[in-house]
């Protein structure tokens, strides 16, 4: 639910960019990239049809990773843990899985109400957080539930930043305006929090700063391995399997990483590579995480 | 004629430049548009009516009418078609308004230091010492840059014969900025195919640039510059843009409260101590803005303020006494002060404009009161405003001895038929008059307009009055290449 509501997120922010002239080019395919394995070629197919990508990235069910199948994952993982969440969280996953099988939302995501649809899903996607926050016991269901949105979260905030400096070709050393990262901030919804928090206009070496390490801002990087760190530390707590130490070192690793790095470094440092190395970890730290809580 | 599209049941009015129509073709600029509109019904333009009404709604951008002790909300009436307004024409006013910016600032600098304009007979003495916005308490103080006018709305509206003219300056505190960015967010929702297809200009990024204007107000020894913007409060009909103006550009909005001035500086109350503050954007008026100066029982304003800004420890935009620049009748002389001041002739053209301290104008104006719009000269939002040609005999006779007894606090001009645009209003598609407000920012690094503006309609039939306070409406203004 946590890369729904970051894809129609992403959606919303491309869309509306879309539609100003001289601000973005408008192609999809920055995003079709990080959402989708399409081919080299059936990205170009879609990159400039707005209604296509759409459609591709939010409701095509021979997209893996489109938001209806990501939907009707989660709906069956909740399906198969109703004894461990609350009525209301499951009768909220159910919902949204109805209503994005309803003729209409296809009929209208391929017009020019998309928006619409988009805001809609956007705002059940809140709505299920909030229902989860106010009707969940805080115990194990609860840890782990945290535990995936946060691993989901940093990758997708690594993934998007990444993008956004593949697009500056990774040239950190030319300041850029505000502009150019406007549509990082209002995908990762930190775009007022930047404003707000930083004054002065080193906007790469600062939006960095926010996005990485900046504890306080929800979609940071940092903020992200804290909450882990948080679920992780309760759900171990009475768990002796002999993978915990290793799970907890691997761990540790990326947080030390990202906590005791000197932010202002971060513009002058291959970070091409530091995030692929950052991805990687994070992805091996999912795998054993994956591995020690649901293999058998 | 049952099955007639709403769009060819347009009829434009006679004697009226229309924005849409050429006598009887469709202008170059509007045809994308037109055809587009072409494959909706009147239907499917109710429902994008009733979804923009929605969207202002669900964002707050409301303004109170209390009846019978309830507060209702209601959204100012926006109409969905944009008006549109061609890159030569734009590339006009971005020129003129430039120019006549260029000298209103020259004049503030000047008539608040040398008063050579005064000296050289430009301008009459007399006007500007009965200018009531004229203030003595600001003669001398050096603002930074010799920037006065940072913030400006210039309203202008075009004639029958299709030009450009400005109707007033607004140099003080003008509103409606927010309108315009909301305007734009709003048709990205309900045209948002039109609006991608219609190659039209960005004004995103007016909060930028404004921040950016305030930030080069601040001295460079400064490494860390805090910028507020100081409201009246809550009650405030512009509340809205307030509030809104500070979340796009990331500063702090404060009332005067949260204000205090120790040691000829000006510092915001925090939780964490005082913190001093470089830059107000004030959205007070002159009046209300320090009460050791100005009114002693303003609570809207921060004791001790003029004296910090004479020292210049805080900038304060726009600066302290523009009134007197965009005063009525001061008006009359800016083509002078163009001419005066930069030795150009003017690109945009006043308005013909009869003052009424001069005894002839005041009996060419009462004897012709049926041409004519009378304007208090210390009034604006359409308030003190009579239109000769509506005015009853009993108002008239009212009005008229008010006229006799203070002629210099008013201004006559001719009755102008503003141009006109297509309009949804009601199911149909029908002309109404509109002015157009372009925003100006100035500062060290010289003057931008983000292409666009706010477009005031006046939303009854035949009214040339598109005040917002008097029942006026606005439109998402296009400007495209």
């Amino acid at each position: 639910m946590e890369r729904v509501e970051d894809m129609l997120r992403v959606a919303r922010t491309h869309y509306i960019y879309s539609l100003d002239k001289n601000i973005n080019s408008g192609t999809w395919k920055p995003i079709l990239q990080v959402y989708t394995d399409l081919s080299e070629d059936k990205t170009e197919l879609f990159e400039n049809d707005t209604y296509a990508a759409l459609h591709y990235l939010l409701l095509d069910a021979n997209n893996d990773n489109s938001a209806k199948n990501i939907i009707q994952k989660a709906r069956e993982n909740a399906r198969g843990v109703q004894d461990h969440i609350t009525r209301e969280v499951w009768e909220e996953i159910n919902s949204i899985y109805h209503l994005i099988n309803r003729p209409f939302v296809k009929l209208k995501l391929a017009s020019a109400d998309a928006l619409e649809i988009i805001d809609l899903f956007l705002k059940h996607s809140m709505i299920y957080v909030g229902v989860a926050e106010v009707t969940m016991q805080r115990g194990t269901a609860w840890n782990v539930m945290r535990l995936g949105k946060f691993v989901e979260r940093s990758i997708e905030t690594l993934i998007l930043t990444d993008k956004q400096c593949e697009l500056h070709a990774y040239d950190l050393g030319k300041e850029r305006d505000i502009t150019n990262w406007r549509f990082l901030l209002l995908s990762l919804a930190g775009y007022e929090a930047y404003l707000k928090s930083y004054r002065s206009t080193k906007h790469n070496q600062q939006i960095l700063q926010q996005v990485i390490f900046n504890p306080d801002f929800p979609h940071s990087i940092l903020y992200s391995l804290n909450q882990i760190d948080r679920s992780l530390a309760i759900l171990i707590k009475e768990n002796s399997n002999p993978e915990v130490p290793e799970l907890v070192r691997t761990f540790g690793r990326i947080q030390s990483r990202i906590q005791f790095m000197d932010p202002g470094s971060v513009v002058h440092i291959d970070i091409k590579s530091f995030f692929a190395e950052l991805k990687r970890d994070l992805l091996d730290f999912n795998a054993k995480l994956k591995l020690l809580f649901f293999s058998y | 004629m049952a099955n007639e599209h709403f769009l060819d049941q347009y009829v434009h009015r006679e004697n009226t430049w229309d924005e849409m129509y050429d006598s009887k073709n469709i202008r170059q600029q509007y045809s994308h548009v037109f055809s587009m509109l072409k494959n909706l019904d009147v239907d499917s333009m109710s429902n994008r009516h009733r979804l923009a009404g929605e969207l202002f709604l669900n964002q707050g951008i409301t303004f109170t009418v209390y009846n019978n002790n309830e507060g209702i909300e209601r959204v100012f009436p926006f109409d969905i078609i944009p008006r549109i307004i061609t890159g030569s024409e734009w590339a006009e006013i971005e020129k003129g308004i430039i120019q006549r910016l260029k000298a209103l600032n020259l004049f503030l600098k000047d008539i608040y230091s040398n008063q050579q304009i005064l000296h050289d007979g430009i301008v009459p003495v007399d006007l500007i010492a009965s200018c009531p916005h004229y203030t003595r308490e600001v003669y001398g103080i050096k603002v930074p840059y010799d920037i006065y006018v940072h913030i400006s709305g210039i309203d202008l509206i075009r004639g029958s014969d299709g030009k450009f003219y400005v109707l007033e300056d607004n140099l003080r505190t003008p509103s409606g900025v927010s309108y315009m960015l909301e305007n734009r967010d709003v048709t990205k929702r309900i045209f948002p195919d039109i609006l991608s297809t219609s190659n039209v200009r960005s004004v995103t990024h007016y909060p930028t640039l404004l921040h950016e204007v305030l930030l080069d107000l601040v001295s460079s020894q400064v490494s860390d510059p805090y910028i507020v913007i100081l409201t009246p409060g809550i009650f405030n009909s512009a509340y809205y843009e307030h509030t809104f103006l500070a979340k796009q550009m990331g500063v702090d909005l404060v009332e005067s409260r949260d204000l205090v001035v120790d040691n000829h500086k000006v510092y915001t109350k925090t939780t964490k101590g005082l913190k001093q503050v470089n830059v107000i954007y004030r959205r007070v008026d002159d009046e209300f803005l320090d009460p050791l100066v100005f009114k002693q029982d303003s609570l809207l304003g921060v004791p001790g303020l003029l004296s910090t800004y004479r020292k210049g420890n805080v900038a304060i935009v726009n600066a302290v006494g523009n009134g007197v620049a965009d005063d009525k009748a001061v008006y009359t002389f800016v083509p002078e002060m163009i001419k005066y001041y930069l030795n150009e002739e003017p690109i945009l053209n006043n308005i013909p404009t009869y003052q009424l301290s001069d005894p002839d104008a005041l009996k060419y104006a009462l004897s012709n009161i049926e041409n004519l719009v009378i304007k208090n000269t210390n009034q604006s939002g359409g308030y003190g405003m009579i239109m000769g040609n509506t005015i009853s005999e009993r108002e008239w006779l009212k009005a008229k001895s008010e006229i006799e007894r203070n002629p210099r606090n008013y201004v006559a001009q001719p009755i102008i038929q503003l141009s006109t645009v297509p309009c949804f209003i009601n199911g149909k598609i029908q002309p109404r008059h509109v002015d157009l407000r372009p925003y100006a920012l100035y500062g060290p690094q010289g003057i931008k307009l983000v292409p666009g503006g706010l477009t005031r309609v006046a939303l009854s039939e035949g009214s040339l009055v598109v005040n917002s306070s008097q029942g006026g409406g606005s439109k998402d203004t296009w400007i495209i290449d």
